[in-house]
């Protein structure tokens, strides 16, 4: 249990199979995202049978992308599991969270999932009561599952022996502690709109694959961003480890998140004064 | 006998199945025996019944979805469709406890398969057969015992 390297599972030692290899150190939320990604297939198929559409898209894309989104999510945890120190994925205060994490993962997908099929909306629906109670226990939920990165980021951070290198400790724990920080800042604020969007006029013009408006103010983009930290930030530490000076290396990731965060805080500044990043 | 009455004997028969499921971890033999053996043969013998003496009186056939819903709009063709959806169903519910008991997975996983199954029969079923893939994909060497 003390080597724990990039190719280390503490639960299956010596297998060669890929999957448990990168995912093996978190059972439990490996499971549910790989669940998520193949609930894509019965989702897509779905969206190609029901012609329904909600504000100008199919109905279905929306589940679709947030069985994506959580998937990678979920996978990203188990495999950044492995630094984490040993024994504390079979912690009983662990277990509990990581209980609380996935029904979590599942409420969310139910409710977005559960509007989708009966046509109404998930997010920024206030219609009656019962729904707007609903959409603020959501949040409630979103924030809790979301905090996941946070536990996995400190955790890291105060286990050296996890990951000796001391940039990509960094930027491990960074990015898992950047995507709560910033996630929670962006999403909390979203959450106290009438919608994603903001501004008009709205004709429909997006960007390709991500939907972004090209026309608008559109808070998603930096929600997007401020979620992938945990993904940017540690690719940046795995190319400074690479660097002869430590200092260096170290210097350049903080210098990198200042950047990152930079970023995601212009695209939400913009999207907050009603203006499109990508424009026509 | 109407339709009507064997359609109301035959649907306690299945919840009374899908009951002894749900409780297997308490009453795993009552489960295996009863709910996952009995209950679905009688139900197909009911089946078996209701076509040899009502085969006749069905129009419309299995070569085109005009055909089958032609069938199906016979009242004795519907029960006879009605009772193969809980005979088939439970016979699978009995088989994902059996699985996942041999598997080792837990109960509280396989509640909502059964639940689905009941309802929706395909999507517990294919729910089951996910969490077995991906309990296979995580644990390689577990299952290969």
């Amino acid at each position: 249990m003390s080597d724990i390297s990039l190719s280390s599972v503490p639960r299956a030692p010596a297998h060669p199979r890929l999957i448990p290899r990168l995912f093996g150190a978190e059972p439990r939320f490996a499971a549910l995202g790989l669940l998520l990604a193949l609930a894509m297939i019965p989702t897509t198929l779905a969206m190609t049978l029901d012609p329904r559409q909600f504000q100008a898209e199919a109905i279905w894309l929306k589940p679709l992308k947030f069985e994506l989104a959580l998937s990678l999510y979920l996978l990203s945890l188990a495999f950044f599991a492995r630094f984490l120190p040993p024994g504390m994925t079979d912690g009983r205060g662990y277990r509990i969270f990581a209980g609380v994490v996935i029904f979590c993962v599942l409420a969310e997908m139910a409710w977005i999932g559960g509007a989708a099929m009966f046509g109404t909306a998930s997010h920024f629906n206030l219609t009656d009561p019962v729904m707007g109670a609903i959409y603020g226990l959501m949040g409630l939920f979103a924030v809790t599952l979301t905090s996941a990165s946070l536990v996995y980021g400190i955790a890291i951070w105060r286990h050296p022996a996890g990951l000796p290198d001391p940039a990509l400790r960094l930027s491990v724990a960074l990015g898992l502690g950047l995507t709560f920080v910033l996630t929670v800042l962006v999403a909390g604020y979203m959450a106290g709109q009438p919608g994603h969007l903001v501004g008009t006029p709205v004709t429909g013009a997006k960007v390709p694959l991500m939907g972004w408006s090209r026309e608008v103010g559109d808070l998603r983009l930096p929600h997007f961003l401020a979620t992938h930290a945990m993904h940017v930030i540690p690719l940046v530490g795995l190319l400074a480890g690479r660097m002869r000076s430590s200092r260096l290396a170290i210097w350049s990731v903080w210098a990198v998140s200042a950047g990152f965060v930079a970023l995601t805080l212009g695209s939400f500044a913009l999207a907050i004064m009603g203006l499109p990043a990508f424009a026509l | 006998m109407t339709p009507d009455t064997l359609f109301q004997i035959a649907s306690p028969l299945a919840m009374a199945g899908w009951l002894l499921l749900a409780l297997a971890p308490l009453v795993p033999r009552w489960a295996d025996t009863l709910a996952g053996f009995i209950l679905p043969a009688l139900l197909s013998l009911l089946y078996t019944g209701v076509i040899l003496g009502h085969w006749w009186q069905g129009q419309g056939g299995f070569d085109s979805l005009a055909n089958v819903m032609a069938l199906l709009s016979n009242p004795w063709m519907a029960l006879a469709g009605w009772v193969h959806f809980l005979a088939f169903d439970l016979f699978i519910g009995g088989w994902i406890t059996r699985r996942a008991r041999t598997e080792g997975v837990s109960h509280l996983l396989v509640l909502p398969c059964l639940l689905l199954t009941f309802l929706f029969g395909p999507i517990g079923l294919i729910l089951f057969l996910s969490i077995a893939a991906t309990r296979r994909l995580l644990h390689p060497l577990r299952s290969e015992v």
